[in-house]
This record gives C-alpha cells, sequence and structure tokens, in this order.
C-alpha cells in the first residue's frame, strides 16, 4: 500500500516538472523530460497495479462493456492490454502504446471529456499540440473553483518537445491542477465509489489517450465544447463529497481525468 | 550570480590557459603565471592562473519559428592544437558553435607619416620629411575574434564538441544526432550519427556525449542515456548510425528501483590519452571500459553509493539531473569526478582505491595539499566525518579538467 502513496507522489511531482520544464528558459529539455517520463510510467505502473490487485475482475467486465462503443479496430487493439491488471503488471510499451491507440478511438466515440492524460507512448506531436490545445482548455478549467490555488506542482503537463516546439504556455497545468485536487477528494470519499472508480480508471486511460491524439488534430473548438459539458458537471461539484450516484460518478471521471494526464505527459516528445 | 555560474572549463594542450565558459554567455580565459621576478625559492610555475582575457562568447538568442529561447549558457569549450601564435577555441551554445581566434598583441607601429599618435589625419603641409613606421613594444593586448561561427546544425541541445586528431574537423553532439564539421566550411556539415526515430513515439534514448578517439581520426565514441556506449567508425559507412561495438553492463535486478534508467544515464565520457579506454560517469558511478571488452566494464568506482537510498528526495530536488563530468590525469593513471558538498573524488587506477577532497575555496594558497574528506556512512565516526544528511546539494561539482602536465 505504501508503494501506492509513494508511486501517487512520485507521479505528482513527475507532472509537476514536466510542467515546470515547459515554461523554463532554453526550451525543453528531451533528455530530462524523457527520464522524466520514464520515471512516471514505472510509477504509474506500480501505482495502477496496487490499484487494481483487486478489482481485476470488475475492470475486465467493465472493460467489455466499455468495448462496444469503439470502433473495430480499436478492438484488435485491445486484446493485447486486456485487463487493466495485465497492462499494468507489464512493463512493455507496445502494451501501452496500444492502448494509447485504442484511446484514441475511443475517444471518437465518447462523449465524455476526458482530460488529456495521453498514455505513455503517445507522440510529442501529440503533447504539443495537447499543450496547445490544452491552453484554451485550461483556460475554461482555470475558472473553475479554488483548488487550483497550489496547483502548478501537481498538473500533469504536456511537455512540448524541443524538436517540433512551438507550444505556447503552460495553460494546460491550470487545466490539471483542478482535477488533481478533485481527485483527492474523489479518493476521499471513495469507499462505495470505488469498484466504479477503477473500472473508469480502464476506460479513462484510453480515452484520454484519445484525448491526446485527438488534440494532435488540433481540433480545439470541439474540445472546449467536449471540456466545457463535462467541466460543468465538475464545476457544479467543486471538489465537494460527492454524494449522490452522479456525483460519484463525477468523482469518478474527475480522477480518471487526473490519471490521465499523468500518461499522456511522458509523452511529450 | 546566476549568469556567472562557471558552466565548463577546459585546458589548452600545454596547460597555460584555462578557459572556462559561464551561464552568461561569456568566456574568461585565464594565463598561468610564470616567475618573472627570478625569486630563486620557487622552482617551476606558481600554479596561480591570472585572467588572460574575457570575451562575450554568446547572447540570448531567439528561435522565432518555435518560440523558443535560445541560452547563452555555455555548454562546452574546447581548444584547437596551437598551430601558430594564436590560439584558437570552440565554444558552444545549445545551437551555435563559434571558433575563436585568441592573440596577443604586444607591439604596435609608430611613426606614420599621415596620421599622428592618436589617429588623426595629419595636415600635409606639415610634414616635412618622411620616415617609417616602427614597431614599438607596447603594453600587452589579448585580441579575442569570433572567426567561425557554425550556425543552424542543431535542432536539439548541443551536449559536446569534439575536435579530431586530424586537426581539421570536429564534432558536435545533440540529443539526437552528431555532426562533423570541417574547421573552415561554416555551411555545410555531415551528420553521421542520427538516432531520432520515424516516430518520436518510439523515443527511448538519447545521445548524452560524444568525443573523438584521440590518436584515430575516423573512430568517435558517443554514450546514450540508457548507459550504453557506442563506438563507431567513419570508414564504414557515412551514416554511422550502426555501431562497430558497444559497451553496455547489464543493469543489475536488485537495484531496481523507478530512478534506476535516470542513474545509469552516462553523463560523460573520455577517451583515456592512451587511446585504450573509455571513462564514463553516471550518477552513482565512474566506470572505466576497455575498448577491447565490449561486455562490461574493467572497473566500476563508487562515487557516492550512499545517495542510492536517497534517490527520491534527489529526484525531487533535481540532483538527480546532475551532469558530472570526469577526467583522466595524463598519465591515465587517476581519474577523478566530482559530487556534492564541495567534493570530488579521485582514484588510482593501480590501486583501485579512492579518495575524497574538498574544493576548498579559503585555502586559496596555490599548491596548497586539498584536505581529504570522509562521508560517515555507519560503523566508527571519526572527528571531520560528514553525514550523508548534512551534504551540500547546492554545491556541486559538476566540470572538471585535469591540466596536462
Amino acid at each position: 500500500m505504501e508503494y501506492k502513496v509513494e508511486a501517487h507522489r512520485i507521479m505528482s511531482i513527475s507532472l509537476g516538472k514536466i510542467y515546470n520544464s515547459r515554461v523554463q528558459r532554453g526550451g525543453i529539455k528531451l533528455h530530462k523530460n524523457l527520464l522524466v517520463s520514464l520515471v512516471l510510467r514505472s510509477a504509474r505502473q506500480v501505482y495502477l497495479s496496487e490499484y487494481y490487485s483487486g478489482a481485476c475482475l470488475n475492470a475486465q467486465n467493465e472493460r467489455e462493456g466499455n468495448e462496444w462503443d469503439i470502433t473495430d479496430s480499436e478492438r484488435e487493439k485491445f486484446p493485447p492490454s486486456a485487463t487493466e491488471c495485465d497492462r499494468v503488471e507489464s512493463t512493455e510499451e507496445p502494451q501501452q502504446s496500444e492502448q494509447s491507440e485504442k484511446g484514441r478511438d475511443y475517444r471518437e466515440n465518447d462523449d465524455e471529456v476526458k482530460s488529456d492524460q495521453a498514455d505513455s507512448t503517445s507522440t510529442l506531436q501529440q503533447e504539443q499540440n495537447q499543450n496547445s490545445s490544452l491552453d484554451s482548455v485550461a483556460k475554461v478549467s482555470s475558472e473553475t473553483p479554488p483548488e487550483t490555488s497550489n496547483e502548478p506542482k501537481e498538473s500533469p503537463s504536456d511537455s512540448a518537445v524541443a524538436e517540433s516546439d512551438s507550444t505556447p504556455e503552460a495553460n494546460g497545468e491550470s487545466h490539471q491542477p483542478p482535477k488533481t485536487q478533485r481527485k483527492r477528494s474523489a479518493e476521499e470519499s471513495e469507499s462505495g465509489d470505488s469498484p466504479q472508480k477503477r473500472t473508469k480508471v480502464a476506460s479513462s486511460n484510453a480515452e484520454e489517450s484519445e484525448e491526446a491524439e485527438e488534440m494532435d488534430t488540433s481540433n480545439v473548438s470541439n474540445l472546449i465544447t467536449i471540456f466545457g459539458s463535462s467541466f460543468s458537471g465538475l464545476l457544479s461539484k467543486d471538489g465537494a463529497k460527492p454524494e449522490a450516484e452522479d456525483s460519484g460518478q463525477i468523482c469518478c471521471d474527475q480522477m480518471l481525468k487526473n490519471l490521465n494526464p499523468w500518461s499522456t505527459a511522458i509523452v511529450a516528445f | 550570480t546566476e549568469a556567472d555560474v562557471i558552466s565548463t572549463v577546459e585546458f589548452n594542450q600545454t596547460g597555460d590557459l584555462l578557459a572556462t565558459g559561464d551561464k552568461g554567455g561569456r568566456v574568461v580565459i585565464f594565463q598561468r603565471e610564470t616567475e618573472s621576478k627570478g625569486e630563486s625559492e620557487e622552482l617551476g610555475e606558481s600554479g596561480e592562473y591570472n585572467v588572460y582575457s574575457t570575451f562575450q562568447s554568446h547572447e540570448p538568442d531567439f528561435d522565432y519559428l518555435k518560440s523558443l529561447e535560445i541560452e547563452e549558457k555555455i555548454n562546452k569549450i574546447r581548444w584547437l592544437p596551437q598551430q601558430n601564435a594564436a590560439r584558437f577555441l570552440l565554444s558552444t551554445n545549445d545551437k551555435t558553435i563559434k571558433l575563436w581566434k585568441v592573440s596577443e598583441r604586444d607591439k604596435r607601429p609608430e611613426g606614420y607619416n599621415l596620421k599622428d599618435e592618436e589617429g588623426r589625419i595629419k595636415d600635409i603641409s606639415t610634414v616635412t620629411s618622411l620616415r617609417v613606421p616602427v614597431l614599438k613594444p607596447t603594453d600587452l593586448m589579448v585580441e579575442v575574434r569570433p572567426r567561425r561561427i557554425f550556425a543552424n546544425g542543431h535542432t536539439y541541445h548541443v551536449n559536446s564538441i569534439s575536435v579530431n586528431s586530424d586537426g581539421e574537423t570536429y564534432l558536435s553532439a545533440d540529443d539526437l544526432r552528431v555532426n562533423m564539421w570541417h574547421l573552415d566550411i561554416t555551411d555545410r556539415s555531415f551528420n553521421i550519427v542520427d538516432i531520432k526515430p520515424a516516430n518520436m513515439e518510439d523515443l527511448t534514448e538519447v545521445i548524452t556525449a560524444a568525443e573523438f578517439h584521440p590518436q584515430h581520426c575516423h573512430l568517435f565514441v558517443y554514450s546514450s542515456s540508457k548507459g550504453t556506449l557506442r563506438l563507431c567508425d567513419m570508414r564504414d559507412s557515412a551514416l554511422c548510425d550502426k555501431h562497430s561495438k558497444i559497451f553496455e553492463e547489464p543493469e543489475d535486478p536488485g537495484n531496481r528501483s523507478f530512478f534506476s534508467e535516470i542513474i545509469s544515464s552516462v553523463s560523460d565520457v573520455k577517451f583515456s590519452h592512451s587511446g585504450r579506454y573509455l571513462l564514463t560517469r553516471d550518477y552513482l558511478t565512474v566506470k572505466v571500459w576497455d575498448l577491447n571488452m565490449e561486455k562490461g566494464p574493467v572497473g566500476t568506482y563508487q562515487v557516492h553509493e550512499y545517495l542510492r537510498s536517497k534517490l527520491c528526495s534527489l529526484y525531487e530536488n533535481d540532483c538527480i539531473f546532475d551532469k558530472f563530468e570526469c577526467v583522466w590525469n595524463s598519465t591515465d593513471s587517476v581519474i577523478m569526478t566530482g559530487a556534492y558538498n564541495s567534493f570530488f573524488r579521485m582514484f588510482d587506477r593501480e590501486t583501485g582505491r579512492g579518495v575524497t577532497l574538498e574544493a576548498w575555496r579559503e585555502s586559496s594558497k596555490p599548491r596548497a595539499v586539498l584536505r581529504t574528506r570522509r562521508i560517515y556512512t555507519g560503523g566508527r565516526r571519526r572527528r571531520g566525518d560528514v553525514g550523508v544528511d548534512s551534504l551540500d546539494f547546492t554545491k556541486k561539482i559538476l566540470h572538471m579538467a585535469w591540466h596536462p602536465a
């Protein structure tokens, strides 16, 4: 259990570093961000393996349900990473890249807004585009409640790659903090919602990587709309303890969104 | 101030000049004091260096296409072998390499017919006789002029430059590519290594350092963030993506942690002067490799193993990303590298023994013997031992050069 806490902490720190690297002088340092993304990926794997160690079965069932929405091309990518548990326990990148691809297709079919997490294998271009699209998105989310105050450290960031980099600013990060904050509160109010949340994580990862891809196409306005719709739900909750079933649902989403940026952040380059 | 932080140091081949680059883009060259007063007690040279010349090598720049600032910090300086009275050095920031000519002038012509001493044109009617201008000694002036600017060769951040033994070419390496330049040609360079994947998603390692072999002009080595070294032979093909030899040590599974990849990244690689060995530095160790043996190093020296349990906090405060350099002495019998708390480590290759020394600013007497220090890691604690938790991680010795004598 303590591994999970440690992994979580390392993930937050890593995301903070990626975020900060976007605003530092001299552009993104490819080497450092690559190393940070490797750490992030390892931590995430440990974290998710801890998280899902008890819920493999549930995850699998949920995933079946989610799969119905996805296209065939996506479906064929599913088998290699059938369960969250498998995915987490394996350290193979191919699986993760499949995840992200899966996520990509999945998103197109999904109305739900997912945050810009990408799976660890997203592309640099993705991150860049994410960054640019996130900037606008971030503005939307920045208006969300107070939790944003101490955020920047924890926000997952999409690191822009030095290479194709024209990404503007760190706005994407402000986007993240609210989610991070909410995730905490979501976790606190977890108890009854856990199974639901767990399964959601599985799908959200996929969705988030999709988001990464989608941003790749710079569909900023669509993103804003999508985020807007989902954020309205988040806004109303304002990180408060959920009481109703649907609020629990939203908390799940929040938590998932939080997880997603972390996986996405790795791919910045 | 931040701009004064030294980011690179390099002796020239004779050791009488020491060049330093800083984060503000300036290069300061120091020259060794020679005994000129004729005091008989001091034999040889004093070991003190005084400022010889200072110049602004790089300015902050801006990449308009990518909306990125380009730092003026000098990443590396390398001296060219001396061919005449003038000296040449290469300095590089993240993107641009410059060749500088450092020359002395200690004479000036005096006695012009048409100009007076201040350079003003004389009234011709006042000239009654002609004379030949003569060279008169004057105060030493050091002139530094940029002779070549090698720009636009790199998309990523340049981390190394290395002058070839052929005296005509040099290489520059960034995160994903190594280019070879001719010292006289600035509008072209050859790309000799390119590890950029077709899909950046697949990126798993970057180039961290590169160096030409000291004798063989066709060989060079580059190190990667995964801890591997690749020796390349330029005679094999134009593009040396395929290495001739690859040196790597399998990871110890018992030491696996979140940070295993970071601490195995090689921060510096240096050929021995003999050309037979390679010295590499990763976060916790220095390793000596024999070019004839690819499967593992012939020597591994622990620099600060006591930090292994602190990797997480070092990750938090970014110290785990510090890039330490390593150097050989002139006879390849001792290797040296830096650490924290102003300590640095020297290892004797024959005995394998290491010593910790402190770079102590206060005892700045020339030729003062530095004190040996110890880190307390358990067992009997002696007076003067420093505890691991009291190490000052802001005082880090990253850059070093060994005098060629």
